[in-house]
């Protein structure tokens, strides 16, 4: 090898020395970067509910890991250039600047004899020879470099060891939204069977879907818990207010006079009746049409006209313009005008199939609204019962007044006690103190859960039960997942609080503030 | 190549500094400085009280190194004309004729004592002859014979009747060297060399044209780059109007190093390399000649000189705090 050449693999055999121990020094400092970073960036995520136990184990070894890497690689691989690398050997290594004048001389000759150029190079080259870079330039970690990770890393440990309830409010969070995605879809879903409806009116479509878009349109906003389940409980509401109740009236009393007319052999109404039976007023408005006046015999015209009549009967309270058609197209078989006759009743064919329509209606907006609030339940479910412990992890609890839906069931002797949507007609609840019945509205809102060892047992108890039976109560016991952390005083604070803010600001009607006021003194310790 | 070795070099370096020590005792840092400075081609100012051995020292250095050595007495009525020489009617021959009487300027190795007695016309007469190698009489110009050196002494203590040398004649010597007092020891072993039966003698131990080629090698030393720019930093820092000046430096300092003293830091590195066994220079070079280098080339202000301040703190601070 010749004497340059052999310089210069001594200098590189340095430089890569000086890069491995670049790379290990910047890579500790690295480390206590990545974990400075992953505690902070952690702190934020917990608070903001980011991570579950496990990710947030991931989170802190990936920041760390990846600062640790990108630091070390980077100061391994940042560029040297020999001529200063030489001279910092130099330095390093006490060649009094024998490496650094060499490279240049070679770089640069003519600057000096030849003979002297390569008396230097000798010279530099035997200086090079007594150089052990490991032993000159050893592996140096200074003790502080060594206790911050360390001490980071503690912090972080203690941090997690103290973080169950910022994971359980993150699970929770989760699974609201997680949710909140179902109902969406489900939503979805209702949209294309009312679309794809074929009894329904383009109009009765129209008033269907137009709750039912909007609803869907704010759960795809990513909504809190509340407003989610507001936005599902109102939009239940808006579907029941189509339903007509009438027309399940009318329909009750066109299946019982069906089932007259389909006693009756051969009738000519016979068809129509089996149909009304079966409560199918469209298919028995079809079989209503296709009767001809004209074609039936003296008798069966007769017989006819008296089905009509007790058909007419039978609707006369529930649906008058029915019963008036029916006994016009009487009247007119009575008379022999097979035409009137045949003109009233597709009148009042007309009239069944609106109440086909009509009972297709209610059944789908029935439907929708029954799922809107059993899509309330499943996301306050999901939000399991314990909302302080969310509001621990946000920080602060953003209750709206119409967003403490609930539509409890009663359980107790009232089966059809059925709790309304709260904040929007409190009254029917059924979930004052005493009310009775385990309510969804008092899993989230009513302080049964009680934070704490040794707080006061509060339960919620049927009015019509016998002995005051304790219906809802959480465990007290501080290493159970579900415990609330948030004291009672503070959350009864927050919601009377509420409470008075949407008593002042004329939200909740004048009659009903005095019942409210009853119920929050009822709650205090 | 020249025809000396570096080995060579260090050899015949040895030897003077060896024959030097016959007759001076201790004082090895002047007398290497000295010897820098000589094989560095550069004149040199020797300061220190009186009989410390400067002229000794300087006088011994003409036998050590077989040349032509003359030494001159400065005092206030030396005129110029005592140094360089005149012009004197001569007779001889046909017919009468102004001929040129060369000074005691005309040798290799002048020593010339006690500078500062002279009057500053007399001490500028020595201006041409130490920058240019050259004296010019009667409108004509006599070249000095190669190598040529002014070992220039003087006392610091007598100020009555002295002409301190003037800013451009100092920059002209290339180090100033202080002499100081000896240690116990090395009095004794002067008291001991100086009353004996005999005196010692120094043997010649390097001939001019030795002297020439060891100046040509230390010439062709290499100097890297950024060891270059260190000491342009550094002769920079001495400046106080320069944003790289110390505080030091912007309080007490008038006027910084000319780039006479760059070129003396190099030169002097240059010599201080191969004297080391070294082909290239290294900071530690610059820094062991730094001070002999500019300690007269940095003039202080009236701050300074008022409190106190030495120039060599100023450049030793300089040389601490400048980055390499």
């Amino acid at each position: 090898m010749k004497p340059f050449e052999e310089l210069l693999w001594h200098l590189k055999r340095w430089i890569r020395w000086r890069r491995i121990r670049r790379g290990v020094t910047w890579g500790v400092r690295g480390l206590s970067l990545g974990l400075l970073l992953a505690l902070l960036w952690g702190t934020v995520g917990l608070m903001q509910g980011w991570f579950l136990r496990e990710e947030f184990l991931l989170f802190i070894a990936l920041v760390s890991l990846t600062v640790t890497l990108v630091s070390g690689g980077c100061a391994a691989l940042w560029p040297l250039p020999h001529l200063q690398s030489a001279r910092e050997f130099d330095r390093a290594f006490h060649l009094r600047e024998r490496i650094s004048t060499a490279l240049e001389l070679h770089q640069t000759p003519g600057v000096t004899w030849e003979e002297l150029q390569r008396l230097q190079l000798a010279d530099a080259l035997a200086a090079a020879r007594r150089v052990h870079p490991y032993r000159d330039l050893p592996l140096r970690i200074r003790p502080f470099e060594i206790i911050l990770p360390i001490l980071l890393s503690g912090l972080l440990l203690y941090g997690y060891a103290q973080s169950g309830s910022f994971f359980q409010a993150a699970q929770q969070a989760r699974q609201v939204q997680a949710a909140i995605q179902e109902q969406s879809q489900t939503i979805q879903e209702i949209l294309q069977q009312v679309e794809t409806n074929p009894t329904l009116s383009e109009e009765q479509k129209k008033a269907l879907t137009a709750p039912l878009q909007q609803a869907l349109d704010e759960l795809q906003t990513s909504p809190d818990l509340e407003r989610s389940v507001s936005v599902l409980v109102s939009a239940g509401e808006k579907l029941q207010t189509l339903a007509d109740p009438r027309v399940e009236t009318t329909a009750q009393a066109l299946q019982q006079a069906g089932q007259q007319a389909a006693a009756q052999e051969n009738s000519p109404l016979q068809a129509v009746g089996e149909q009304l039976t079966q409560g199918k007023p469209t298919n028995a408005a079809t079989e209503l049409l296709k009767l001809d006046p004209a074609q039936l015999s003296a008798e069966e015209t007769k017989q006819l006209a008296e089905q009509l009549r007790e058909m007419a009967q039978a609707v006369q309270q529930s649906n008058p313009q029915l019963a008036h058609q029916l006994n016009q197209a009487a009247q007119a078989l009575e008379r022999g005008d097979a035409t009137a006759a045949q003109q009233a009743l597709n009148q009042a064919a007309q009239s069944m199939l609106q109440v086909g329509q009509g009972q297709a209606m209610n059944q789908a907006a029935g439907q929708a609204a029954t799922q809107m609030q059993q899509g309330a339940q499943q996301i306050l479910a999901a939000g399991g019962g314990n909302q302080t412990a969310q509001a621990g992890a946000s920080g602060q609890q953003n209750l709206q007044s119409d967003a403490g839906a609930g539509s409890g069931r009663g359980s107790g002797d009232n089966p059809n006690a059925q709790g309304g949507p709260a904040g929007s007609n409190p009254i029917p609840q059924n979930n004052a103190p005493g009310d009775g019945g385990e309510t969804t509205y008092e899993q989230i809102y009513a302080p049964s859960l009680l934070g704490g060892d040794g707080g006061p047992q509060v339960g919620v108890s049927s009015g019509n039960s016998q002995d005051g039976q304790v219906l809802g109560q959480t465990p007290s016991n501080p290493s159970d997942p579900s415990q609330s952390l948030v004291p009672y005083t503070e959350v009864l604070g927050q919601y009377e609080e509420i409470n008075r803010r949407a008593i002042e600001t004329g939200q909740i009607p004048l009659q009903f503030t005095q019942i409210i006021r009853r119920y929050f003194d009822s709650l205090k310790p | 190549m020249t025809a000396l070795s570096i080995e060579q070099f260090r050899q015949i370096a040895t030897r003077i500094e060896q024959e030097v020590d016959k007759v001076i005792v201790g004082q090895n840092e002047v007398v290497r400085h000295v010897l820098i400075s000589i094989l560095a081609g550069g004149h040199v100012l020797l300061e220190g009280v009186p009989g410390l051995g400067k002229t000794m020292l300087i006088r011994t250095l003409g036998q050590a190194l077989d040349l032509k050595f003359s030494r001159i007495q400065f005092t206030p009525d030396l005129m110029p004309a005592d140094i360089l020489g005149t012009e004197i009617l001569s007779d001889e021959g046909k017919q009468r004729e102004f001929r040129f009487r060369p000074g005691p300027i005309f040798a290799n190795l002048v020593l010339a004592d006690e500078i500062n007695r002279a009057t500053p016309k007399t001490q500028s007469a020595l201006l041409e002859a130490m920058q240019e190698g050259s004296v010019t009489v009667a409108q004509k110009t006599y070249r000095l014979e190669e190598p040529f050196f002014v070992l220039a002494t003087q006392n610091p203590l007598e100020m009555e009747g002295t002409y301190p040398l003037p800013e451009a004649q100092l920059d002209r010597f290339f180090f100033k060297v202080n002499v100081n007092m000896p240690d116990v020891g090395e009095m004794v072993e002067i008291l001991e060399r100086t009353t004996g039966k005999e005196t010692a003698t120094a043997d010649r131990a390097a001939t001019g044209a030795e002297i020439v080629a060891m100046r040509a090698l230390a010439r062709a030393v290499p100097v890297a780059s950024h060891v270059k720019e260190y000491i342009a930093r550094l002769m920079l820092a001495t400046h106080p109007e320069d944003e790289n000046a110390s505080p030091l430096v912007k309080k007490y300092v008038r006027y910084g190093v000319s780039p006479r003293g760059g070129q003396a830091l190099i030169l002097g590195a240059k010599v201080t390399a191969l004297l080391d066994g070294r082909y290239n220079v290294a900071f530690e070079d610059v820094h062991a000649i730094a001070l002999a280098a500019l300690r007269h080339r940095v003039l202080l202000n009236f701050d300074g000189l008022a409190e106190g301040i030495k120039t060599e703190q100023v450049i030793q601070e300089l040389l601490k705090e400048m980055p390499k």
